[in-house]
């Protein structure tokens, strides 16, 4: 008999899989279910102050939602491009001089290209002068 | 001597959903075996706090060693040392970010009762943790050896379940002259 795409493969072990998934869900929800069940509802409170996010037991200076300078990320989004050429290249590099593409320079136009284009996310950074280490100050 | 009204709160350990007596002797066994500290040294009984943790004292013959460095993760708070009236409020806030059940200990005389600053006129020490903590156990000395806050474990731990980890020595009657 053939196979359809359609049709159901596992018919005959669907009871088993429920069985398990059912086994690994009470496993997962269970613990909190009890310990929801078990657990005091309330705790004993001085300064109602459960709730503070600090726990260091001052009580904090200003809010953490502040505004500060996010310098790094435009070298997190750098650090992306050369990673992405470096990840990309490993494959190309085991391809590389292959049978397949013995004796034409079309590996190297392409790999050229590629890593061409790649860069120019690198030059567009550069011309937008993200190397220079200086203090930016955005306008808010 | 200036008597402020400082707040205390006189609750029992709030209750759950379910009630089972049996299980809650079990769990109370299981929470009296793994009691977690806040790691909290307020003064001159935490190092006796932290040799008691160390290797010589071993704390952790009891279940305790566990020093947690978040209260909202601990059950015991130890109230090692001098409770200043600039540290009262940390403490409360501490206290109040502990969960259920909770316990307290007060190590040491200044954690008890001021200790050797209760004197006339002094302005900056609040004489004892019970004045707005509900204190389990205390532990006099000072400051109290490791073995004396051994002790105080093995209370607390006796308070909690009702079991005992080893019997109490038979007190013996010495025969009248």
């Amino acid at each position: 008999m053939e196979l359809q795409f359609t049709e159901f493969l596992y018919r005959d072990s669907i009871l088993w899989i429920s069985a398990f998934a059912m086994g690994g869900l009470c496993f997962a929800l269970g613990p909190i279910a009890i310990v929801y069940l078990l657990m005091p509802l309330k705790t004993r409170q001085i300064l109602k102050k459960r709730d503070q996010f600090i726990e260091c037991a001052m009580d904090p200076i200003g809010d953490s939602w502040i505004r500060y300078g996010v310098v790094f990320y435009l070298y997190a989004l750098i650090f992306l491009a050369f990673d992405v050429d470096v990840l990309f290249l490993f494959p190309v590099a085991v391809a590389y001089n292959g049978e397949w593409l013995n004796g034409s320079y079309r590996d190297f136009i392409e790999i050229v290209l590629f890593v061409g284009i790649l860069s120019l996310a690198v030059v567009y950074a550069w011309v937008k002068g993200v190397f220079k280490w200086e203090r930016k100050t955005y306008q808010r | 001597m200036g008597k402020e009204d400082i707040p205390t709160i006189n609750e029992g350990v709030p209750s759950s959903i379910i009630q089972f007596a049996q299980l809650d002797k079990v769990l109370n066994v299981g929470r009296a075996n793994s009691l977690w500290p806040l790691t909290f040294g307020i003064a001159c009984c935490a190092i006796e706090m932290m040799a008691t943790g160390a290797a010589r004292f071993d704390m952790s013959r009891f279940g305790a060693e566990v020093f947690r460095p978040s209260p909202r993760q601990s059950d015991v708070m130890i109230v090692a040392g001098t409770i200043t009236k600039k540290m009262m409020p940390g403490i409360k806030t501490l206290y109040d970010q502990m969960p259920e059940p909770k316990w307290v200990m007060a190590l040491g005389n200044c954690a008890i009762s001021g200790g050797p600053f209760a004197f006339e006129g002094q302005y900056s020490i609040v004489t004892g943790a019970d004045e707005f903590l509900p204190v389990d156990v205390y532990v006099p000395g000072c400051p109290p050896r490791p073995e004396a806050l051994l002790q105080g474990i093995i209370e607390l731990e006796h308070k909690i379940s009702g079991w005992q980890r080893w019997k109490s020595p038979k007190t013996k009657t010495v025969p009248s002259l």
